[in-house]
């Protein structure tokens, strides 16, 4: 904005707020002085300085400016200038604004001594002075200002509310609190102040109460959701399932649910926010709420969430972009099945140019995680006109990761013939793996951005191991590739034959597997295996604590204390010491862990 | 009664100089991980038998173990930082503690504790047995057929739940008279009251507040928290006057119930005010922070524990020994006791500098001692009904949980006197 135009954006809005004005101006001066001090700040736009002939107007804008300027000496004297011309409100506010600025508040307080009797029933002079009053610290002054404004007005709610938002302001929670009850017992319901209620409530820490208020105040104003996410999202875990139950309580308006669903993503639980919005009926609203969703869930990297909510949009308002967005985002929740689905929806609705640059990538990448090898290869086949030779090479990476899912390690090596990987390439790294070239793997592996739970598995092992080859093991891990938990659980274990320095790893990555399989026989024989045979091994402490787990599963308490008390008392050092000691803590006070 | 003290301390200066055993030193300053369990490993040694000593203002209130594999498994186990020390090693802490404002104090056996709470009550709810399940000192239930029915000299310790012993139930009734939970304490107590011939819920809980006051006047330890104390000295001085609501035994409150109270029969409090009106969540003028009545409601500061001598007033030394001596406040139904209505002979334990009340009162009464802390649960300080469960797991180091297992392991240190 240029200054010229800042210059009439702060006079209109003085105008505005002139317009509101009350008893402290002459109202009929008053609409005549708006117009002319609107009049005057697009005059000051075009041609600066051509004036209005009223004085009061003229006033303003000069002082304006030397406000805008930052000539708060002049600024200051120009507002005092206002007051004295009649415009006392708008002189006022002046003054308090540069007066801030200085961090002189107390030089205000002769004026409010001066102007206050003259109108006591105006608010807007009212608020000013608590404010001031309690900026500067004098509480029991700010308190006597507002017993003398609510004695006078005893049935308005102004007092009540301009001294409860000061006192929240100051973070004094419990004496705005004081204040609310005083309006309720003096006003008969709180309606008008139930935004002040929910900050109060929320600033002594009465969660579910701030929720409920907020709730209400949603009803008559349902743009404060915003507002709502800003006020309770420091609601501590324990609190908030009494804020989510007064914020999806029946009949509560829309922004009671978008402000739960934000507070959510806020508190790491984005899924559970998508719950609340999911099932409302699709209209240009509630897909509008969904959109800001889905950029707030975005932003909060909760990759399902932002999924399951742009797969719902793109139900209820289909279109290209909103697909595509959803399978690149459903690739990152880890999702590919969405991803195949949504990528060839979008693709059906571009052209061949879009669907060759934004589309394919996405399905190629989708067709790879899923293993589906063979359609992958047909996609890139018929996009091999618009692509050409070197287009066709920058995929053959992931048409290798297709193969590789596949658990077709030949196949894999033959896409890549004449797109040959960097030897420090991760899918190298598998492919040298699944071979049981522990050496290669070694090499490529190391290299992987952000490895995941499989990539330090076979970080692990590859480190562990001194050996150059182990084909069983190789065969275990792709096995875990092509989704065949039950072979690969066998496979490590059988591994563990082969690579004696490493059996106590390769028992540990079985057992693991049986567990997640919640094949429980099977895991306590070989987390005992490892727990007994291998007790100075890393792995030790984990067999342990998982032994000791099972125990418990098993109904024997006994049995899983003992095991705990050794990890605590043989391994003291482990990292699941702690986790050790509060599973004991629980077994010993009978509570759920 | 100093005297018992100085004797218990030279003989064990004089033991010291022979002993050839290794010590383990549990430190309680900062260097300590668990400060709460602590007190579990120390009452796991007086339970076995196992002569230990509390080290007044040495390192936080440090305690000195023998070393034997029982105590160190059990540190170990509950991940309480202890040192082994050599006899050189006693011998300059003993010299250092008798240099300066310290003292080692033996801890003789384990006291036998008893919590005042209803049968069915889950360990959580109460911060008291919070503490002492964690740190795994093992304690009974009792409850009022058990006090109004059994010899209570049984017990060395006796700490009293959230009740309201004026029989008002906390005046919850303004808010939660439907709760199915509310309704069902209610019935309960009604019948317990019944079935000893009482006819109300407020005669019921005077008379279990009787027989805790002789209790302590026959040499018993009493600590309460929370509403516990202020309704307890409240029941103790209205004997023969009704200080109840009509809604909790159908007749108004004696009107003139201020000037008929019998404070000589309390163990902290006088000249304190009633609150008459049934719709003002308050008992009396005896809290100072009035948590439930907005309009009087104070914020939460922080309290401040006082330094004693640890020679000459050793009682009250091992009541704040403390790694931390400003502690956050926390609310309760009863979260601090005015000063203007605590009797002469009441110990301070601790303040919230400049305001007019104190946090942590300790006194004698007859044989024994009564040790009151305000608020509810140190760790949540705006504890609501219905709030989660404080894990302690979180809060091994809770300064505010330290004071509740001072009170426990104050009795294993003082000579019993003997109960008639």
């Amino acid at each position: 904005m240029t200054s010229a135009m800042s210059a009439v954006a702060r006079v209109l809005r003085c105008a505005a707020v002139i317009a509101c004005l009350s008893p402290a101006v002459d109202g009929a001066a008053w609409a005549g002085a708006f117009h002319r001090l609107a009049g005057g700040a697009t005059l000051h736009a075009q041609a600066n300085p051509a004036r209005s002939a009223d004085p009061v107007a003229d006033l303003m804008s000069k002082a304006l400016e030397a406000e805008s300027a930052g000539k708060n000496r002049e600024a200051i004297d120009g507002w005092r200038k206002v007051i004295a011309a009649g415009a006392t409100v708008p002189g006022v506010l002046g003054l308090e604004r540069v007066f801030s600025i200085l961090a002189l508040e107390d030089s205000l307080l002769p004026t409010f001594a001066a102007v206050i009797p003259k109108f006591p029933r105006d608010a807007q002079l009212r608020s000013a002075q608590l404010r001031t009053l309690a900026t500067v610290g004098r509480d029991a002054e700010a308190m006597r200002a507002f017993e003398e404004w609510r004695d006078l007005q005893p049935n308005d709610v102004a007092p009540y509310r301009e001294f409860a938002r000061v006192l929240l302001f100051h973070n004094r929670a419990a004496a705005a609190d004081t204040v609310l009850r005083q309006a309720t017992a003096a006003l008969g319901n709180t309606r008008a102040l139930v935004l002040e209620i929910a900050q109060m409530r929320a600033g002594l820490g009465l969660w579910q109460a701030s929720a409920e208020a907020w709730r209400e105040a949603m009803i008559e104003e349902p743009y404060y959701e915003s507002a709502t996410v800003f006020s309770l999202q420091p609601t501590p875990s324990a609190a908030r399932d009494g804020v989510r139950t007064e914020l999806r309580k029946p009949g509560a308006p829309l922004g009671a649910a978008q402000a739960l669903a934000f507070l959510e993503i806020a508190w790491g639980s984005a899924r559970l926010g998508w719950q609340v919005l999911a099932p409302l009926t699709p209209s240009d609203t509630v897909v509008s709420v969904w959109r800001q969703f889905v950029d707030e869930a975005e932003r909060a990297r909760a990759w399902a969430a932002t999924r399951d909510a742009l797969v719902a949009i793109n139900k209820a308002r289909p279109d290209a972009a909103t697909a595509l967005r959803g399978a690149e985002i459903s690739l990152k929740a880890d999702d590919p099945t969405t991803a195949l689905m949504l990528a060839r929806e979008a693709g059906n609705a571009l052209d061949a140019t879009r669907r060759l640059g934004e589309v394919m990538p996405t399905e190629l990448e989708a067709l790879a995680r899923l293993g589906r090898a063979r359609e992958a290869e047909q996609v890139l086949a018929k996009a091999a006109p618009q692509l050409g030779e070197e287009g066709q090479r920058g995929y053959a990476r992931t048409i290798a990761w297709a193969w590789i899912r596949a658990g077709d390690v030949g196949k894999a090596r033959a896409a890549l013939v004449g797109a040959p990987l960097d030897a420090e390439d991760a899918v190298s790294g598998w492919l040298s793996l699944f071979e049981g070239d522990l050496e290669g793997a070694r090499k490529a592996l190391r290299m992987t951005e952000s490895p995941g739970q499989d990539v330090i598995s076979a970080l692990s092992l590859v480190n562990r191991s001194s050996q150059k080859s182990a084909p069983i093991a190789g065969a275990a891990f792709l096995s875990l590739a092509r989704g065949d938990s039950a072979q690969a659980a066998r496979k490590f274990e059988e591994a563990a034959g082969e690579l004696s320095d490493a059996a106590s790893l390769l028992f540990t990555l079985a057992a693991r597997i049986e567990t997640a399989r919640k094949a429980d026989d099977r895991a306590m024989t070989l987390w005992q295996k490892v727990a007994t045979l291998y007790a100075e091994a890393p792995e030790a402490p984990e067999a342990q604590l998982e032994w000791a787990r099972g125990l418990k599963r098993r109904g024997d308490s006994a049995g899983a204390r003992e095991h705990l008390e050794h990890l605590i008392l043989t391994y003291p050092g482990s990292a699941l010491v702690p986790q050790a000691r509060r599973e004991l803590d629980a077994l010993r006070m009978g509570t759920v862990q | 009664m100093a005297r018992w003290w100085m004797v218990a301390t030279c003989a064990l200066t004089v033991g010291a100089g022979t002993a050839r055993a290794q010590h383990l030193l549990v430190p309680m300053d900062d260097a300590q991980a668990n400060h709460l369990k602590a007190y579990g490993v120390t009452f796991t040694a007086l339970v076995d038998g196992v002569r230990s000593e509390w080290l007044l203002n040495y390192r936080g209130g440090s305690f000195l173990l023998p070393d034997v594999p029982n105590l160190r498994r059990a540190a170990a186990l509950a991940g309480v930082t202890f040192e082994a020390v050599g006899p050189d090693r006693v011998q300059e802490m003993r010299r250092e503690i008798s240099e300066g404002n310290m003292d080692a104090v033996p801890l003789e056996k384990a006291p036998r504790i008893a919590v005042y709470t209803p049968p069915d009550s889950p360990p959580w709810d109460d911060a008291v047995t919070l503490a002492l399940t964690y740190a795994g000192i093992k304690y009974e239930k009792i409850w009022d057929d058990d006090v109004l029915d059994t010899d209570l000299s049984q017990f060395d310790w006796i700490h009293l739940h959230h009740e309201d012993f004026t029989g008002q139930a906390n005046k919850l009734f303004l808010g939660f008279r439907d709760a199915p939970w509310f309704i069902q304490a209610r019935d309960r107590d009604l019948a317990m009251a019944r079935t000893h011939g009482l006819a109300d819920i407020p005669a019921l809980k005077k008379a279990v507040a009787d027989r805790l006051r002789a209790f302590v006047e026959r040499g018993g330890f009493l600590f309460a928290m929370c509403g516990a104390t202020e309704t307890l000295e409240l029941a103790l001085a209205s004997k023969g006057v009704d200080i109840a609501g009509p809604f909790a035994d159908g007749t108004p409150m004696d009107p003139d119930a201020d000037a008929k109270m019998q404070w000589d029969r309390s163990f902290a409090m006088q000249g304190a005010r009633l609150e008459f009106a049934g719709g003002v969540n308050s008992m009396s003028d005896i809290d100072g922070h009035q948590v439930n009545v907005a309009a009087r409601r104070q914020p939460l500061g922080t309290y401040t524990l006082f330094g004693f001598s640890a020679k000459f007033d050793p009682v009250a030394t091992m009541l704040v020994q403390d790694h931390r001596t400003v502690i956050a406040d926390y609310y309760g139904v009863t979260t601090s006791f005015m000063r203007k209505v605590l009797k002469p002979g009441v110990t301070v334990l601790a303040h919230e500098e400049g305001a007019p009340w104190a946090k942590y009162i300790h006194g004698s009464y007859g044989l024994g001692s009564w040790t009151y802390l305000g608020g509810h649960d140190p760790e949540d300080p705006q504890h609501n009904i219905g709030a989660p469960p404080t894990d302690l797991a979180l809060h091994p180091n809770s300064p505010g949980y330290r004071l509740i297992l001072n009170n426990v392991l104050f009795p294993a240190a003082k000579k019993k006197p003997l109960k008639t």
